[in-house]
């Protein structure tokens, strides 16, 4: 162990993690710096009462509402959607749902097949056996043979379980003739791994404290450390340093207390989600090598950010299906609508994902689908409705543009007198068209499964879960900011393995190809690891 | 009676307009929501103790009624949210609306993870794999 890593990875989360194990037990001496702390699942929420109260401040989605240490704020005042993220050791998917979908052979060419935004410059059976893969080390439960995607292995755990909702919909949907599917999960429906499987508690997003919900800090960090990777927890990276030949040499950061520190790496590999990795890199612009951000002469750092435009359509049964109980996650999905129609006014899709609804409060006040009502029409609103509902979760394609974008704020910074990250981002015309159709064909579905009444959410701006596209991988460096092995192009020792490489953003969660993803980087850099050029 | 005493008066009388008693469920005052979790609800929320206490000031118990509440809204949209999440808070944390409600909170479920096979074999997925194939080829 040396001063100088062999990698130094910025991120201890989704990516971060699971390119840090195979680095490490590919044999290459492995630090990381993360800005949070180890999480301390006996703190999390879920099993209390007022776990909804710590929803809506400490267990925050929103870095601007928890305002944690760890946490930067981002201006999100010129954007339609609020950005969602959580700073710790598993990162954002300690707080994500955990649904787990691949992506689809079209998701990767949107130009070829529907002459919108580009092309990947790899394809589906590229990411193949990394999904395979992956999905044994996450621990995903899920059935295999979905008539949705092409064959592929199986799963290594049973589906979670239906439910009362699920089993309703299904049903609908056998009679409508549309597609469903039970949703794979990265949430045990068993034992595995040393882990304990899901108790159905309906708390994914705050927290899983029976360790269910797959996150790196268990998945991935235990075996990364003992490979030997030094993980250290309370760093804020501040700047990539570069040397006279315009490699990586390290990066600055800096410790609770505001000292900086250096640390030295052949490699740098930045796994801070396509909000925090395009800040880094606007951060690290200097005079000499890259005045517009490092990696930047493409320009297309920060630009074409997407996030998954986000709607909810909820309907209520005549009698009660426990609908705040299972796995938040997703107990169905439907891929109906999911690939382009021409009779339509837009291309492309949504996948949706059928959700519980919560508890009392997120059922009562303003947080999914529902008004507020007050006085005894309350007690009315709650016998007829509570406990007897599910909710479509419906995540739109989001087609890149350049004008949506990441840049740092000129006024505005962190804790550290860091400049944050400022988003302008507008839901497109087209976007609109399809949360539309989509919208109204899950009001039928719910229909259809018996519910009476039926309620929608369209485009909720706290949704900004899915976080892509901020440097996007290409063949062209004019055009792009990283290869096809996410390797930047102007530095040939940076490589980028979260959300911000996608070129396009799909219809469905991201995590399951933003981990497919950085697996594969990590596996062609242990194999590449003698060809790869390094600093003096 | 302190301040504090007398603006958790004035809260419990709003409470009591914004969930009476009615159709089978107690008023806020019966299960004494306010007096019971108002602090603990704002341990968790510590931000809405100003906006909480403007709306208490600006709600005269005595004329309150939701109509007037559903107006404070455009009057001050904070203090409403903080009110609104304060009130509702403390009520749902009582055991007693909770039993009346049906909801046990979030509790841990066993359940057979096997338990699919029995709808497979059944023909719950039979229409969907009928239809063959939905993806689109790429090359």
């Amino acid at each position: 162990m040396t001063d100088r890593a062999d990698a130094l990875i910025v991120g201890a989360g989704a990516s971060g993690g699971v390119a840090a194990r195979r680095l490490a037990e590919g044999g290459l001496d492995v630090v990381c710096l993360e800005q949070g702390d180890w999480p301390d699942r006996s703190a999390f929420p879920g099993t209390r009462p007022d776990w909804e109260l710590a929803i809506r401040r400490r267990w925050a989605l929103s870095p601007n509402v928890r305002r944690l240490p760890e946490d930067y704020p981002v201006n999100h005042d010129d954007s339609d959607i609020e950005p969602l993220m959580y700073n710790a050791v598993g990162g954002s998917m300690i707080i994500y749902a955990g649904t787990w979908p691949r992506m689809l052979p079209s998701d990767l060419r949107v130009r070829t097949l529907d002459g919108v935004a580009d092309d990947w410059p790899i394809c589906y059976d590229d990411l193949v056996p990394y999904y395979d893969a992956i999905d044994r080390e996450i621990g995903v439960s899920g059935l295999a043979g979905d008539p949705a995607y092409p064959p592929h292995a199986d799963y290594p755990l049973p589906p979670l379980p239906l439910g009362i909702a699920g089993r309703r919909v299904a049903e609908g949907h056998n009679r409508l003739g549309w597609h469903w599917w039970p949703e794979p999960n990265a949430i045990l429906s068993a034992p595995y791994d040393g882990r304990r499987p899901c108790v159905q508690r309906g708390v994914c997003t705050s927290g899983c404290a029976e360790g269910a919900k797959a996150s790196t800090d268990m998945t991935h960090w235990p075996r990364a450390i003992t490979a030997g990777a030094r993980l250290i927890t309370g760093a804020r990276v501040n700047r990539i340093t570069v040397g006279a030949g315009g490699l990586a040499t390290g990066a600055t950061w800096l410790d609770r207390d505001g000292v900086e520190h250096h640390q030295r790496a052949d490699v740098v590999l930045l796994a801070a989600n396509a909000v925090g990795s395009a800040r880094l890199l606007l951060l690290s612009a200097d005079d000499r090598h890259c005045p517009d951000g490092l990696a930047n002469s493409s320009g297309l750092v920060g630009r074409r950010l997407m996030m998954h435009p986000f709607s909810v359509v909820t309907g209520w049964w005549d009698d009660q299906v426990e609908g705040w109980q299972g796995q938040f996650g997703a107990s169905v999905t439907t891929y109906e609508f999911y690939e382009t129609d021409p009779d339509r006014d837009f291309v492309r899709g949504a996948k949706w994902a059928l959700s519980p609804v919560g508890g009392p409060l997120n059922h009562i006040l303003p947080m999914r689908a529902g008004n507020e009502v007050w006085g005894a029409d309350h007690h009315a609103l709650m016998a007829r409705t509570f406990g007897r509902g599910a909710s479509w979760a419906i995540f739109g394609e989001d087609l890149p543009e350049e004008s949506n974008r990441v840049e740092l704020d000129p006024d505005r910074t962190d804790g550290d007198g860091i400049p944050v990250p400022r988003m302008h981002y507008r839901i497109s015309e087209h976007s609109r068209r399809l949360m539309a159709f989509h919208e109204a064909r899950a009001a039928e579905s719910l229909e259809a499964s018996g519910c009476g009444d039926i309620g929608t959410a369209s485009m909720i701006p706290y949704s900004g879960w899915h976080l892509m596209g901020t440097a996007r991988m290409g063949a062209d460096p004019a055009t792009s900011v990283v290869n096809d092995r996410q390797q930047a192009h102007d530095v040939a020792n940076l490589y980028l393995l979260d959300g911000s490489v996608f070129v396009t953003s799909s219809g469905v969660n991201p995590t399951c190809t933003i981990t497919a993803l950085a697996l594969r980087t990590a596996d062609l850099l242990v194999r590449s690891r003698r060809r790869q050029e390094v600093p003096a | 009676m302190s301040a504090a005493a007398l603006e958790a008066e004035r809260l419990r009388r709003l409470a009591d307009v914004m969930l009476p008693a009615a159709h089978g469920m107690p008023s806020a005052g019966d299960v004494s929501a306010i007096a019971a979790y108002l602090e603990r609800v704002l341990a968790w929320r510590d931000d809405l103790r100003a906006p909480l206490a403007r709306a208490v000031a600006d709600l005269d118990p005595e004329s309150f009624t939701v109509e007037r509440l559903a107006a404070y809204h455009g009057i001050d949209e904070e203090a409403y949210v903080a009110l609104t999440t304060v009130v509702a808070a403390c009520y749902y944390l009582s055991p007693v609306v909770r039993e009346r409600i049906g909801y046990p909170g979030q509790v841990a479920k066993t359940y057979d993870a096997f338990a699919y096979t029995a709808w497979v074999a059944e023909g719950l997925l039979d229409p969907v794999m009928e239809r063959g194939p939905i993806y689109r080829e790429a090359p």
